[in-house]
């Protein structure tokens, strides 16, 4: 089996005034693969994330999935393409329900007449759906309830399952464990391994090396907008450079 | 009986018109400060076109409704350029450009004078004529029906999934692969043909307008019903038509406070006016619904008492009018 390229970043630059947010950054990811990005607070991790959802226009670089330059194409239509994008400050709809949020993705790539009727067959074949992929995290008793009043772990799990529904390849999770109860840390982790299973690529920022090491087979670490390292995880944790991000150079 | 059968019609021609607003406020809370605006170009379209031209009554209705929808281009627009709060500002000042143009474009219409002798419809080929306003109830309630049927559609299928969502969060159901912006816009639209039909039925049954008839406390009032009813809910806004319609009637009944007491007491009610410690509580309260049924006051208590009902019930609703958008 020959494994393909599914998103290749190539001198991506952005820029708010004279802030330099990223700067020439190259990221080439195949098919299936797990790769972690991380680096300090305002590295530009999530713009990384916003430059490749549509939100943000570089400056200059292109954005190629599965080979097809999507730079000119709008939010929705890479989403269509196969982007998927899990929010650091939650992406559900809090004031519809659990069940709801799921419907609406899976919506999204049927044709308007199947679900113009509320009572057509295909709303009630969603509804079952809905609660198929509900059951996959735990929450198919949540169903009605307002997505609001899930917990924390609760949300990231249905927007992760909702980014599924939707049908995407590849997977941009920002932070995926913030504002997670240690214990949901884990349904968190078995859903990411359970993506791979499925042969999705996921990207995800995190600041937790240990966790991301479970399941990553790459690791990029950001700093002041650019890439600085790119190799495999227990390279990365050994590295010199990744201390001095962090911690600062010890010899200054 | 007469005036009974003209609220009833009322009521269906304010069913219409709040249910449609409902669906751009309620669902998408967009702000159209427009809609009774929109709603006034049906009114003159169909007042224009059935006095100037003699068309019919679908001729007009259709063409209230198109000419309508094709103001969603313009809304659309401005909600490009405005978001949330910025919007309903923008809205209200497009709507004061329709007002402008109704009051001054004396040409076309006719100014503050109005467009007067709207004849009713006819339809010749079933030879019944609306002249006779339990036909035109008949009529409004078929139109009720259809807007109902259409609008109950948009409420629960996947565009007001859609608009619900991109009210909390639009980058996120962006992220979902949903168009947004023509979800909006397809919600103007919408709204805005549904103000259309309902202002076309407003000229025919009132046979005469006037920009008064469209003014800002009209936009009021039907804020007021959606935000009674509770924005997004689909009965909720019959309810709240229905009782902000018939709230103020009534007030009609006030100046006949005196009579009613008078066959309570037994006692003519000078007598009961002089009653010790009662009659001098009762006095003044009468006094004031006497002053308050005279025709002159009470256009403006209506009017205030819409203001402080939409007051309260803002205060009371404001988290779920109001909440912040999310951005990434
Ligand atoms: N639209 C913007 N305007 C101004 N500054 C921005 C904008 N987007 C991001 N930034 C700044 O860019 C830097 C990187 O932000 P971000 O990508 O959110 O970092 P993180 O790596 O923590 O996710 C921060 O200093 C942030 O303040
Ligand atoms: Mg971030």
């Amino acid at each position: 089996m020959t494994t393909e390229t599914i998103l290749s970043v190539e001198s991506l630059s952005f820029a708010v005034g004279d802030l330099q947010i990223l700067n020439d950054v190259h990221l080439h990811v195949l098919e299936g693969e797990t790769v972690g990005i991380i680096g300090p607070n305002g590295s530009g991790k999530t713009t990384l994330f916003n430059c490749l959802s549509g939100f943000n226009s570089p400056q200059k670089g292109s954005i190629a999935l599965k080979g097809r330059d999507i730079s000119p194409y709008e939010p929705h239509k890479r989403a269509i393409a196969g982007l998927g994008r899990v929010f650091q400050n939650f992406g559900i709809f809090r004031e519809m329900t659990v069940g709801e949020n799921i419907i609406l993705a899976l919506e999204s790539r049927q044709p308007i007449r199947s679900t113009f009727f509320p009572w057509s067959k295909q709303n009630r074949k969603n509804v079952a759906t809905a609660r198929e992929y509900l059951k996959q995290v735990g929450l198919e008793d949540k169903f009605g309830d307002k997505a609001g009043s899930l917990s924390g772990g609760q949300m990231r799990l249905l927007e992760i399952i909702r980014t599924l529904a939707f049908g995407a390849e590849l997977f941009l999770l920002d932070e995926p464990t913030a504002g997670v109860a240690p214990k949901l840390k884990n349904n968190v982790a078995s859903l990411i391994v359970k993506l791979q299973e499925l042969g999705k690529t996921v990207l995800i920022i995190e600041h937790d090396l240990n966790f991301i090491q479970k399941f990553c087979t790459r690791i990029i670490v950001l700093d002041q907008g650019r890439v600085v390292l790119d190799d495999a995880p227990e390279k990365v944790r050994e590295s010199r450079l990744l201390q001095e991000i962090y911690f600062g150079n010890a010899s200054e | 009986m007469e005036y009974f059968i003209h609220l009833i019609i009322i009521i269906g021609i304010y069913l219409i018109l709040a249910q449609s607003f409902n669906l751009t406020l309620g669902l998408g809370l967009l702000f159209n400060l427009a809609h009774v605006s929109v709603y006034a170009v049906g009114a003159y379209v169909t007042a224009l076109l059935a006095t100037e031209l003699g068309m019919g009554f679908f001729g007009c209705l259709v063409c209230s409704v198109l000419i309508c929808g094709l103001f969603a281009i313009i809304l659309g627009a401005i909600s490009i350029k405005l978001k949330e709060d910025y919007f309903a500002i923008g809205t209200l000042a497009f709507s004061s450009v329709i007002s402008a143009l109704l009051i001054n474009w004396k040409s076309l219409t006719h100014g503050v004078l109005g467009i007067p002798g709207i004849p009713r419809p006819e339809f010749s080929f079933l030879k019944v004529d609306f002249y006779d306003n339990i036909n035109f109830l008949v009529l409004t309630y078929v139109l009720v029906a259809i807007t109902f049927f259409m609008l109950y559609l948009f409420f629960n299928n996947f565009f007001a999934r859609t608009l619900r969502a991109q009210s909390e969060f639009r980058q996120a159901t962006k992220a979902l692969g949903k168009n947004t912006r023509l979800t909006r816009n397809m919600s103007f639209f919408i709204a805005s043909c549904f103000a259309g039909l309902a202002g076309s039925l407003y000229a025919y049954y009132i046979n005469y307008i006037d920009p008064s008839s469209f003014s800002l406390t009209e936009m009021i009032f039907v804020l007021t019903v959606v935000v009674v009813g509770k924005p997004g809910s689909f009965w909720g806004c019959v309810f709240g038509t229905v009782f902000l319609v018939l709230l103020p009637e009534p007030l009609r009944f006030t100046r006949d406070v005196p009579l009613a007491l008078e066959w309570l007491f037994g006692m003519p009610y000078p007598q009961i006016s002089a009653i010790p410690v009662l009659g001098w509580l009762i006095t003044p309260v009468v006094s004031f619904l006497l002053y308050a049924s005279r025709p002159s006051v009470l256009g403006p208590m209506r009017q205030m008492l819409y203001a402080v009902i939409l007051f309260i019930v803002v205060y009371f609703r404001r988290e779920a009018l109001f909440p912040v958008q999310r951005r990434v």
